[in-house]
């Protein structure tokens, strides 16, 4: 290939810089989507690994106790025992930080003798800058990161405690870090006395592994070794299937973007029909005409790839925050913020770009190429192969729904689940194009009333739909997600709104601050407390609560001790087992509550064994009852308080819920408890209200980002469709200029292509309907269901459905805008001088 | 209408292109008396501006500098859509390359003139019909543009310039994309209904047989226009 036969073909593009533009934009759109939701993934998995580097460092194993830390006593006294070196003991918790609200700070409590051979190197107790006297003596003295200032004052409930710097933490990994003295994390955390866990560095190999078995096997029931890793991955699992639905959700963006490239790339080679043929006339070979259009469309595609990844950087840079805000809500606090750049996901951003826009360019290359000399692709030959090409669009994709319809009905996989998704938006797009050409003609019935104008306008939607079917096509997917996502949404928050109304039936409630506030979850209600609260007139019935995490082969599960008052048991809602029958079970303490996800999980029903690690050693229990939660995706367990006492050496209750006399008004019992519990526990007492409100707060807040991607989608789409009607603007220049010399007004065009417009528009919107309802099914019962476990409801609100309608209609006549202006302000006279 | 013999006037009529950044002027001053009724070929060599001239007169361009006065009213003093609203009630148009409307039937295209100057009645319409089995497409009417010969959807432009009565009928080589024959017919056809209805006819040829059809001939060379003697 030659240099003026690559200036042929390159001057075009250069020559209409807003198609060009338009090209790179879609291609630019879709990676920086698809970038910035692998970045803000990226970060949030960097911040979690750094953040339990920083609490683990250069431990290999961890000893960690149950629900109430390990005894400090115990470990002193075990370590003079064992005389295990190096071991050295971490206390640490989350605590907000009283004068930025919703910052939340890690707590690192260490003995600093014991940790040099611990903690990361930038976290450094012996650096220049740390005053090790200070940070003993002083139980104020904290080593403070380099973003705070000098001092800074926490919040545990309603104390504040003031700490002051002794040392400087350098680097953006340790933002979130507070490292103290083990005695003043305690003091802080309301740990006095215990421990979080023990850090141990055993040697490599089989002599570690020897090491470790002999550890375990002299080690009290209530107390376990593990690894950190195999923690941290554990971990880090939990929020898996979250970054899976985000990166599916940003796929859909660029395949939005591609439908965006392929039309461009037809366009251009349309245009340039003449000049293919006129090449392929004088010998330019097939191939070299395919590799020509292919590497034009290299060229756009990294020219997208490039302005993508720029605009991926900062859109990424927004999406962090949502995406570790919804983490910190749903898996596990992540204080480290910061917008980290991975490489890898760099790269494979720039991968999709490039290989999308081939492989959407593809077809009109390779139909361009294949014409034969002289007489390359010309408009009407595109338009009419696509005519021709419809009952196959048609079959295709029927094809397609059903192969997605089996992929989602008969696969096991999460990933299947998404491929069956896909392969069933593109065989709703596939039908776009002919279902569109059936629309045209239903149309034809009425509209010959509004005159000849409608009908041309309806007339041309199928006359050009190379361009306008595609255009629908990519509305139509972002709609319809929109349709889809949004009907799940609904149904989700429906289903949630009544779980929790059901669950949370009681009057108030009763935590210590810390709970709620996503940090130590050893905190409990003091026995006096307790105590007071029961003796407090005005109480029908109290419930008791307790979470202690457990490790269900290698998987962290939240077991939930529970005396529960009978309206209490009234609101769990069986999914599983008769209520006659369950309740009896649960109340003897060998019979196990599981919660939905984790039967589904794990394929547990009534009847069932469970083996849970217990302070006694592992020990089955029976399944009484599978109950519907949508509290957490990996599964929450419920045993009665007499079974936990009896295996679990824990005798703490972390809330209680409270049941008011009939006649007491629960607001003057909330104050009359305040008086009462006030002077022995500082303590958080909330209404159901206050909670349920809270608990769909976080909800909306975990959709957020839904939202966010939904509206780029859509803002990809427009752009489609600006692309193809500025397509067609050039195409029907004259077709313009001919109705403007018969007297046709600007205005009166504007109304035609608008009508047009609209039309497709409204096409795309009532096709997203079907569409959306079948994605909405999808996600319902198969990728939620895979994803987290839970089953919900579905609920359809026909507001949603014509805010669609609408919205397409308006997204489409938006972006028919600026191509309106450019065809009422074109000089008929330029046009027909063409000729 | 205006009563005096001189329809179409133009004064001192300027045009000029922008070809990158040169100016290449098509008339500077360029005066020219067409009278009412009459069949008038514009004869010249390709780029000498008469399609321009063609333009300015229908209202579609504007020129650099002059009056253009058709029947009395001045073109070059209308706003845009006066000029729009004149153009649709009083001029037709027929294209060398026809350019119908491809999304209407060819009953469809003849209306719409009609549709557009809010004079779809039914009488009308049947006229317009009459006017479709005048051009000999009466049994086309249902079919699609695309569907008739370069012949047929020549008489189909022709018909629907006229459908709405016209006084001006601007033709910018009618016949020029046509055989022989066919473009023979056309002419005759533009004639025949030239005579009828007594329409002004600008016709732009490259032909001289067919502007020896025209009762006069302008000739349209480096800017000047002079009369031509048959």
């Amino acid at each position: 290939m030659t240099p003026l036969f690559w200036r042929a073909l390159l001057r075009h593009p250069l020559r209409r810089p807003w198609q060009l533009g338009l090209a790179i934009l879609g291609i630019a759109l879709g990676v920086a989507v698809v970038l910035a939701v692998d970045l803000a993934n990226a970060s949030a998995r960097r911040s979690f690994a750094l953040a339990m580097e920083r609490i683990s460092g250069q431990a290999t194993h961890r000893l960690v106790g149950n629900a109430q830390g390990i005894p400090e006593a115990w470990y002193v006294q075990w370590r003079l025992e064992r005389n295990l070196r190096p071991s050295a003991p971490v206390v640490t918790g989350y605590l907000p930080n009283a004068e930025q609200p919703g910052q939340l700070l890690q707590i690192l409590g260490i003995d600093p003798f014991t940790e040099s051979l611990f903690r990361h190197p930038g976290a450094d107790v012996t650096g220049s800058d740390f005053d090790l006297r200070t940070l003993l003596v002083n139980p104020e003295a904290a080593l403070l990161p380099e973003t705070l200032g000098e001092q800074i004052i926490l919040k545990n409930g309603d104390q504040r405690f003031t700490l002051k710097r002794a040392g400087m933490l350098r680097g953006p990994e340790l933002a979130g870090l507070i490292i103290t003295d083990i005695s003043t994390a305690q003091r802080l955390l309301g740990m006095t006395g215990r421990l979080s866990h023990i850090d141990l560095a055993l040697p490599e190999g089989s002599a570690g592994e020897q090491q470790a078995a002999e550890l375990r096997a002299g080690l009290p029931p209530e107390l376990r070794l593990e690894r950190p890793d195999e923690r941290r991955q554990a971990m880090a699992d939990l929020s898996a299937s979250f970054s899976l639905n985000l990166t599916a959700m940003s796929l859909l963006a660029l395949v939005v973007g591609m439908f965006l490239i392929y039309n461009a790339v037809t366009f251009s080679v349309v245009q340039r029909r003449s000049l293919l043929g006129l090449l392929r006339a004088l010998g330019v070979s097939r191939r070299e005409l395919l590799a020509g259009i292919l590497g034009e469309a290299l060229l756009l595609g990294l020219a997208g790839t490039l302005l993508g990844g720029l605009l991926g950087l900062w859109l990424g840079s927004g999406l962090v925050h949502l995406v570790t805000r919804t983490i910190n809500d749903l898996y596990y606090v992540l204080s480290v913020r910061e917008f980290l750049i991975d490489p890898w996901s760099l790269a494979k951003g720039a991968a999709l770009g490039v290989l999308a826009t081939l492989a959407a360019a593809g077809l009109p290359a390779w139909e361009a190429a294949d014409a034969p000399p002289g007489a390359a692709l010309s408009r009407a030959q595109l338009e009419n192969r696509w005519r021709a090409s419809q009952p196959r669009f048609l079959l295709t994709g029927l094809a397609l729904l059903a192969a997605g319809g089996l992929a989602l009905a008969f696969s096991q996989s999460l990933m299947a689940g998404f491929i069956g998704l896909f392969l069933l938006i593109l065989g709703c797009a596939l039908l776009t194009p002919p279902i569109v050409v059936g629309l045209v003609r239903l149309n034809q019935l009425w509209i010959a009333r509004l005159g000849l104008l409608a009908r041309m306008a309806n007339r041309d939607v199928a006359r050009h739909l190379s361009r306008t079917g595609v255009a629908v096509a990519a509305l139509m997917v972002a709609f319809s997600a929109t349709v889809g996502v949004g009907v799940m949404v609904d149904s989700f928050r429906g289903g949630v709104a009544i779980w929790i109304n059901d669950l949370l039936n009681a009057d108030l409630y009763i935590a210590p601050p810390t709970i709620e506030e996503g940090g130590n979850r050893v905190e409990a209600l003091s026995p006096a407390a307790l105590a007071a609260l029961r003796d407090t007139p005005g109480i029908l019935a109290v419930s008791t609560y307790r979470g202690a995490r457990i490790d269900l082969d290698g998987r962290p599960l939240m077991l939930m001790a529970v005396d529960l008052a009978p309206a209490s048991q009234a609101g769990y809602r069986l999914v599983d087992g008769a209520t006659h029958e369950v309740w009896p079970a649960f109340r003897t303490g060998e019979a196990l509550l599981i919660s939905e996800p984790l039967a589904y999980r794990r394929g547990l029903g009534v009847g069932d064994w469970l083996e849970l690690p217990t302070d006694q050693g592992q020990h089955r229990f029976s399944i009484a009852g599978v109950f519907l939660d949508y509290g957490s995706e990996h599964g929450r367990i419920l045993l009665h308080r007499t079974g936990y006492e009896r295996y679990w050496r824990d005798a703490d209750v972390g809330s209680a819920a409270l049941f008011a006399a009939p006649g007491e008004d629960p607001a003057m019992l909330r104050e009359r408890l305040q008086e009462r519990l006030g002077p022995i526990q500082s303590l958080l007492i909330r209404s159901n209200r206050d909670i349920q409100n809270r608990t769909l707060e976080v909800f909306d807040r975990t959709f957020t980002i839904t939202q966010v991607l939904r509206v780029l989608a859509i803002l990809v789409a427009v752009v489609g469709v600006l692309s193809a009607l500025l397509a067609l603007q050039l195409e029907r220049a004259r077709e313009f200029a001919t109705l403007r010399a018969m007297g046709m007004t600007a205005g009166e065009i504007g109304g035609l292509v608008s009508l047009q417009t609209g039309f497709m528009g409204a096409a795309a919107g009532l096709l997203a309907i079907p569409t959306g309802l079948l994605l909405a099914s999808a996600l319902i019962f198969v990728i939620n269901r895979r994803a987290f476990g839970w089953s919900l409801p579905f609920e359809v609100d026909p507001l949603l459905l014509l805010e669609t309608v609408a919205l397409a209609i308006f997204a489409a006549l938006l972006a028919g805008l600026y191509p309106i202006w450019r065809m009422t302000h074109a000089r008929p006279a330029e046009a027909l001088r063409m000729e | 209408m205006h009563n005096s013999s001189i329809f179409i006037r133009t004064q001192r009529l300027a045009r000029r292109y922008t070809e990158g950044e040169q100016q290449r002027s098509i008339f500077t001053s360029l005066d020219l008396d067409i009278e009412r009724g009459a069949f008038i070929a514009l004869l010249g060599p390709s780029g000498c501006g008469k399609s321009t001239l063609l333009n300015l007169l229908g209202g579609i361009d504007l020129p650099d500098a002059g009056q253009i006065y058709i029947d009395g009213h001045s073109l070059t003093e209308m706003n845009e859509r006066e000029r729009t609203q004149f153009r649709r009630r009083y001029i037709g148009f027929v294209f060398q390359f026809f350019n119908l409307i491809p999304t209407l039937t060819a009953e469809e295209n003849l209306l719409l003139p009609l549709e557009l100057n809010g004079l779809a009645t039914a009488d009308q319409r049947d006229r317009a019909l009459e006017l479709l089995d005048q051009v000999g497409l009466g049994d086309r009417r249902r079919s699609f543009p695309e569907r008739l010969s370069g012949g047929e959807q020549q008489r189909l432009a022709i018909a629907r310039a006229l459908v709405h009565a016209p006084l001006l009928l601007l033709a910018d080589e009618p016949t020029g994309n046509l055989d022989a024959a066919t473009g023979e017919r056309v002419l005759e056809l533009l004639l025949k209904l030239h005579r009828q209805a007594g329409t002004t006819i600008v016709l732009v040829t490259h032909s001289q047989e067919v502007a020896a059809r025209a009762d006069r001939i302008l000739l349209l060379d480096h800017g000047y226009i002079r009369e031509v003697n048959q």
